[in-house]
């Protein structure tokens, strides 16, 4: 998964879990950047009494970084209030909800958007600002897309949010990449560890269809974002690093005789996102709890797992034969300085023809995202490797494949950017988990906040 | 003999200075400290009333709201010994070093 339970201290939690991060040039408002983040992960739709919500005793955040020193220069904080109606019912709804007043809906959350400066100054944008209901069903939320568009608030300045229930964008199949990374396209060249299981090849299954998360999604202008004034792509003021945080405060007491937590202390990060699959496969077991609490500034000590991910080093084992000269280069024993700079300070100018979404020297895992350049026509879901600078690693937009291009780019792909000399493998360009955006049954939207309408409790798992 | 290390809300890595918070003296530390003796070594809530609704009368009371609560005062003694105590309160933390009070409030579950 992108970062859904990826460590073993944050898969406790929920509601502070992050599952993943995305900035791109809003393609029906090109003079705006979109930020999303989503939160509390793999939610079964038919989720009652008590549906999925956001954390009152959560300090969610985005983070933007526009002068390359890894530290937020820009950060929205949203802060989630549960209000109940009534006590003496156990339901979440005592009737069709209508509207977002409705008094039909018994538990509800409010939240108040802050911006928070290089300072720390924090002015606050709204408050109490409505969240939509989960989608339940066609008793309860018969005229859903409409119910969770009143939740799309706008704040002037050209800035709008919404924080609530979404369908899951991002598609992975999990079963096969978690069971020794034995993608179904390919399962027949496996090695399947002598056990001669399967012939041919499978399509990808979608693990994360049908399900929901909770979205933070705030639309803001870009020069709200960007360092002074941005002139064109090649303008490194023109790109931003992005990142989500959630926090918690320092002590939760169990206070046993009112049954509830007591939280107290300073808020301290549990959680991070910046790019992709960071956390879930390239930060080893030990250190991903640790990855979690630290800024992008801090982490030049984990450059090493990006210079030399593990994964690199299992492909040829596990497809013997499928590629040799990825085997070769990590027996050489190589920095993958191409995974260095996608990742961790963006790509310099010169390596692309057109793009650069450079920060400078600082190692920091961030989402990059060059502002200036325009919203593609005909979008790749393979992104830049597709030919597409608009998409992952510019930014990352709702439905690209962050799966095949970080398994390509691991398998060797993109290592001819840094050394001319090296030849990748033919299944370097072809290696999928063999999913794409017709993998998600709910379409995405063309319009804020792009995620899909979530799925509705009575009909998933149908 | 004590000493008082006092922090404010969001000094942690990634978190931006925050808003100035509510002043936690040592006063009030000690003060909300020395009112978990009889609670409890660890931990304890200084809450407000708890009120049961008119209309509720035929049913237990429930808690109050957390907007109706006072804010706890939570004290994590590190060390009885040299006294090392953290005590949090609202987004504030403050590092203490008092071993007297460590020792009653130890002695007060013992």
């Amino acid at each position: 998964m992108s970062s859904h339970r990826e460590a073993p201290e944050i898969a406790k939690d929920p509601a502070a879990d992050s599952t993943d991060v995305y900035a791109f040039v809003s393609p029906d408002q090109p003079a705006t950047v979109t930020l999303i983040a989503n939160y509390v992960p793999l939610q079964e739709p038919a989720g009652g009494p008590n549906f999925y919500e956001f954390g009152d005793d959560v300090r969610y955040e985005i983070h933007i970084d526009n002068n390359g020193d890894g530290r937020p220069d820009v950060t929205y904080r949203f802060q989630f209030q549960t209000k109940l109606r009534n006590p003496d019912t156990f339901l979440y709804n005592t009737g069709p909800i209508l509207s977002l007043d409705s008094p039909n809906w018994n538990r509800r959350q409010f939240y108040t958007v802050s911006k928070v400066n290089t300072q720390g100054g924090v002015t606050e944008l709204a408050a109490g600002l409505t969240c939509p209901p989960c989608n339940i069903g066609p008793l309860s939320t018969p005229a859903y897309p409409a119910l969770a568009g009143a939740a799309v608030h706008n704040l002037g300045g050209g800035v709008k949010v919404f924080a609530g229930q979404r369908a899951e964008g991002f598609y992975v199949d999990l079963g096969s990449i978690f069971d020794l990374a034995n993608l179904r396209p390919f399962q027949q060249l496996h090695n399947q560890f002598g056990m001669h299981v399967f012939t041919a090849p499978a399509p990808g299954v979608n693990a994360t269809n049908h399900l929901n998360v909770h979205t933070i999604a705030i639309q803001v202008p870009t020069t709200d974002l960007v360092h002074g004034s941005r002139s064109g792509e090649a303008n490194p003021r023109s790109v931003i690093g992005v990142w989500t945080t959630a926090s918690r405060q320092r002590v939760r007491l169990w206070d046993a005789d009112n049954g509830e937590n007591l939280d107290s202390g300073p808020f301290r990060q549990v959680s991070r996102l910046g790019n992709p699959l960071i956390n879930e496969v390239i930060i080893a077991l030990g250190d991903k709890d640790r990855w979690n609490t630290l800024p992008p500034a801090d982490d030049k000590q984990f450059a090493h797992y990006y210079a030399n991910p593990e994964l690199a080093g299992l492909l040829p084992v596990l497809y013997p034969g499928v590629f040799p000269n990825l085997a070769a280069l990590v027996k050489s024993g190589k920095a993958r300085a191409d995974l260095e700079a996608i990742l961790l300070t963006g790509i310099p100018a010169g390596i692309v023809p057109g793009f650069q979404n450079n920060t400078g020297p600082l190692q920091a895992d961030m989402l990059r995202l060059n502002t200036a350049i325009t919203p593609a026509v005909k979008p790749s879901i393979l992104g830049v490797i597709g030919g597409d600078l608009a998409g992952f690693p510019n930014g990352r937009r709702v439905f690209d494949d962050v799966v095949t291009i970080e398994l390509r780019a691991i398998a060797g792909l993109t290592f001819p950017l840094i050394d001319k000399t090296f030849t990748p493998d033919k299944a370097a360009g072809q290696v999928t988990d063999g999913l794409d955006p017709s993998s998600v049954s709910a379409p995405y939207l063309s319009q804020f906040p792009y995620l899909g309408v979530p799925y509705s409790g009575f009909d998933n798992p149908s | 003999m004590s000493t008082e290390h006092r922090t404010g809300e969001s000094p942690g890595p990634g978190q931006p200075t925050a808003r100035k918070q509510p002043d936690l003296s040592r006063r009030s530390v000690i003060r909300g400290a020395a009112g978990l003796a009889g609670a409890g070594l660890a931990a304890s809530a200084i809450t407000g009333a708890i009120a049961a609704p008119a209309a509720a009368a035929a049913r237990p009371a429930r808690p109050a709201s957390d907007a109706s609560r006072r804010e706890p005062v939570i004290v994590h003694i590190r060390d009885v010994k040299s006294g090392e105590m953290d005590v949090f309160a609202g987004t504030s933390h403050a590092r203490l070093t008092d071993p007297g009070l460590a020792a009653r409030l130890a002695r007060g579950i013992s």
